[in-house]
């Protein structure tokens, strides 16, 4: 599924960015990175998802959220 | 490593005296952005930075010097903030190129402290891989220690220096405390002459050398190192901050958050126009008064005139900037600090982004309302190049107060003092907002044209990372309007002061027996009869063309030239002899055209200067008076046959 349908306050896991690596690169850079865990927080007054990672607090377009695939982590699928 | 260390202290006591003479060592600051860089900077050394740019482009180098304990000093430069060492973007392209000592007039560091926020620490340390291949003296820097603690994180740091090869030290740097460790390790880590040159030419990357992989999965591998790493030390991540969350809900609301944003920004106009304009009557009295002074007390030469009429003139339009520069960046200096600036760029963002142009670049922009000079120099929040330059490119047609005189005296004497829309809106009021309107209408215009051709760029994925809120230090306040008002000080004082002068000679010759020459018949008047059959088409005479020559300086500038040509004694923008003789001087038609002239041209060479400044050359700042003043003429053009 997208970012953008992931409700908020359900830590998910990303899966894939769609995007072509001029504009990957901030993100992969700041640890947004396939295999890390991403929370959303809240939406901006105009719809931008706000994410949490790592302690920190990240604000996307929606534009870019959709363009990033993640999963829901169920209870029992990742050790650790 | 160690014995290395050793034995460089070592030989640093047995040559104590060659020390003296040795340069000093050149100490590298790196870190992400908003993990205390600069408040250890700050604390590190206090007042003695100097701020330039790195030749070519407009990022800032930040250079100061640090007192070590044992009496000697070195250099410490802070690097830009930056998360990796992509070639795409500039402050990490600089970045990388000091490192590997390839800019001009700074020379490769001989150390590095890496900074970073311990309460994150598994995203910030992706930076170590590739700082550590540099194979420097390094210091790895956990900063905020004390959040960490607070918040029931920790980390076993003498594991990380193990895992990781260099020193480790645990900062509070907002209070201070592990400021003395870090100039420890300055002191004895770092040797002068004593330490090899590079072995192998030092080159960084995000993608680790020799690698032949896909981006992600090179950040993804090296991230599975960081993490490895990490997690051998122990870390406990701390919990969430409550308090940052709770800001949050009420700054991010979807109704609250717009409102407080509002708020926020009528209070940073409020401030320019409204607190600013007492000190710089102060500023404009202090500089009168001490210019009066000069007249009575010097014989009337030639000297004085050049003293009172030309240097303190033209200091005096310098200096009178100052007030509303540092209230400004006050402001802009308390939003950022407190981590509200980026709230605000996000709610921001979506009007902007459609214009081409950033969240971050709102508050700038709005303060071109006051004056576009400090603006254009706020503007440096926005980080990606092409959107600061679009930015900045726009700025001056913000409606800035040194059109209202323009504007007051131009109404004034041509547009009736009558009703349009019953008791609401005058004609008069109707015209003001009119071209204040126009003037938002040429800025958006612009931006969007410029997005799309000049400064076209792939479109960013918007990304902006929420600092926690914190509260701002005073001493980094302070620091920060002592180097924003010097830097203006220092380079766009010098231009606006240089064309005051200039100016004021044109007005000095040809000389008459009697001294100066009437100003009819200055050399400045001779440059208003060159351009008089270029402006005819628009209804100006040469009288209005002496005018606009003069406030190409600053638009204001024109109100008094006019009363002078036009023999008027002690011409304001509300004498009513200037309204009179204007009228006769022009049509109803050719006065809207000068509304609009000065709506659309760029008449300000304070803003020139400060656009040189920012773009690092003069291509920038000369397409944009080109443009404007094509604009503006045009537009006068069209309004004269149209009126």
């Amino acid at each position: 599924m997208r970012l953008a349908q992931v409700p908020l306050r359900q830590t998910v896991e990303l899966v894939r960015i769609d995007l072509p690596p001029e504009q990957a690169e901030p993100l992969l850079e700041r640890g947004v990175l396939p295999g890390c865990r991403i929370c959303p927080v809240r939406s901006s007054p105009s719809g931008d998802p706000i994410i949490s990672i790592d302690g920190s607090l990240l604000a996307f377009r929606k534009e870019t959220a959709a363009c990033l695939c993640v999963r829901l982590i169920t209870q029992f699928g990742d050790a650790g | 490593m160690a014995e290395q260390r050793a034995g460089l202290v070592g030989a640093r006591v047995a040559s104590g005296a060659a020390l003296q003479e040795a340069p000093s060592p050149l100490v590298a600051l790196i870190g992400p952005p908003n993990s205390g860089k600069t408040t250890l900077f700050n604390q590190l050394t206090g007042l003695r930075q100097k701020v330039a740019n790195y030749p070519g482009v407009t990022v800032e180098k930040k250079v100061g010097t640090v007192a070590l304990p044992d009496g000697g000093e070195l250099d410490l430069v802070d690097l830009p903030g930056v998360h990796g060492f992509s070639a795409r973007t500039l402050d990490e392209r600089v970045t990388r190129d000091v490192l590997e000592g390839r800019v001009e007039g700074i020379r490769a560091p001989d150390a590095l402290v890496l900074i970073v926020d311990s309460t994150r620490l598994e995203s910030q340390l992706m930076l170590v891989e590739p700082v550590l291949e540099l194979d420097l003296p390094t210091l790895l820097v956990l900063n905020m220690c004390d959040e960490l603690e607070q918040r029931g994180g920790r980390v076993d740091d003498s594991h990380l220096a193990e895992r990781l090869g260099v020193t480790v030290a645990r900062t509070s740097a907002r209070s201070g405390a592990g400021v003395d460790l870090v100039r420890e390790f300055l002191a004895t880590e770092v040797a002068v002459a004593e330490l090899p040159g590079p072995v192998q030419p030092r080159t960084l990357s995000n993608i680790p050398r020799g690698v032949a992989l896909p981006m992600v999965d090179a950040f993804k591998q090296r991230r599975a190192r960081v993490s490895e790493v990490v997690a051998g030390a122990g870390f406990r991540s701390p919990d969430p901050s409550g308090f940052s969350e709770r800001l949050d809900h009420v700054f991010l609301h979807r109704i609250w958050g717009p409102l407080v944003f509002l708020a926020v920004v009528v209070l940073v106009f409020e401030s320019i126009f409204t607190w600013a304009v007492p000190i710089m009557d102060g500023v404009e009295l202090v500089v009168g008064a001490s210019g009066n002074w000069l007249t009575a007390t010097l014989p009337d030469t030639w000297f004085r005139s050049l003293l009172v009429d030309g240097v303190w003139a033209g200091v005096g339009s310098v200096v009178i900037f100052l007030p509303q520069i540092l209230v400004l960046f006050l402001f802009l200096g308390v939003l950022e600090d407190s981590g509200y600036m980026a709230r605000a760029a996000v709610i921001a963002d979506r009007m902007m982004y459609r214009v081409g142009l950033q969240g971050r670049a709102f508050l700038p922009l709005l303060s071109g309302y006051a004056c576009a000079v400090p603006a254009i120099l706020a503007a440096r929040t926005v980080e990606d190049e092409r959107d600061r330059l679009a930015t900045i490119f726009v700025t001056p047609f913000m409606t800035c107060s040194a059109r209202l005189p323009v504007y007051a005296l131009l109404i004034a004497a041509f547009i009736p003092d009558e009703p349009l829309l019953g008791p609401i809106l005058g004609k008069r009021a109707a015209m003001l907002l009119g071209l204040y309107g126009l003037g938002i209408v040429a800025a958006i215009g612009t931006a969007f044209l410029l997005k799309r051709t000049l400064l076209k760029a792939e479109p960013t994925a918007f990304l902006m990372e929420l600092p926690p809120y914190r509260v701002p230090t005073l001493r980094s306040l302070g620091l920060r309007l002592v180097d924003r008002s010097g830097v203006f000080l220092k380079r766009v004082g010098k231009v606006i002061f240089t064309v005051s002068i200039v100016l004021w000679t044109l007005t000095q010759f040809p000389r008459t027996e009697l001294g100066p020459p009437p100003i009819d018949d200055s050399a400045l008047a001779s440059i208003g009869h060159l351009i008089e059959p270029v402006i005819a088409p628009l209804g100006f005479d040469w009288k209005i063309g002496v005018g606009l020559v003069t406030s190409l300086a600053a638009r204001e500038v024109i109100v008094g030239t006019l009363g002078t040509i036009y023999g008027v004694e002690a011409a304001g923008d509300e004498s009513f002899e200037l309204q009179d003789a204007l009228t006769d001087a022009l049509t109803p038609a050719s006065a809207i055209g000068l509304l609009i002239f000065f709506a659309f041209a760029l008449q300000c060479m304070s803003t020139v200067a400060v656009m040189r400044r920012e773009t690092a050359g003069w291509k920038w700042p000369a397409l944009q008076f080109m443009y404007m003043l094509l604009l503006a003429y045009a537009g006068a053009f069209i309004a004269v046959r149209v009126f």
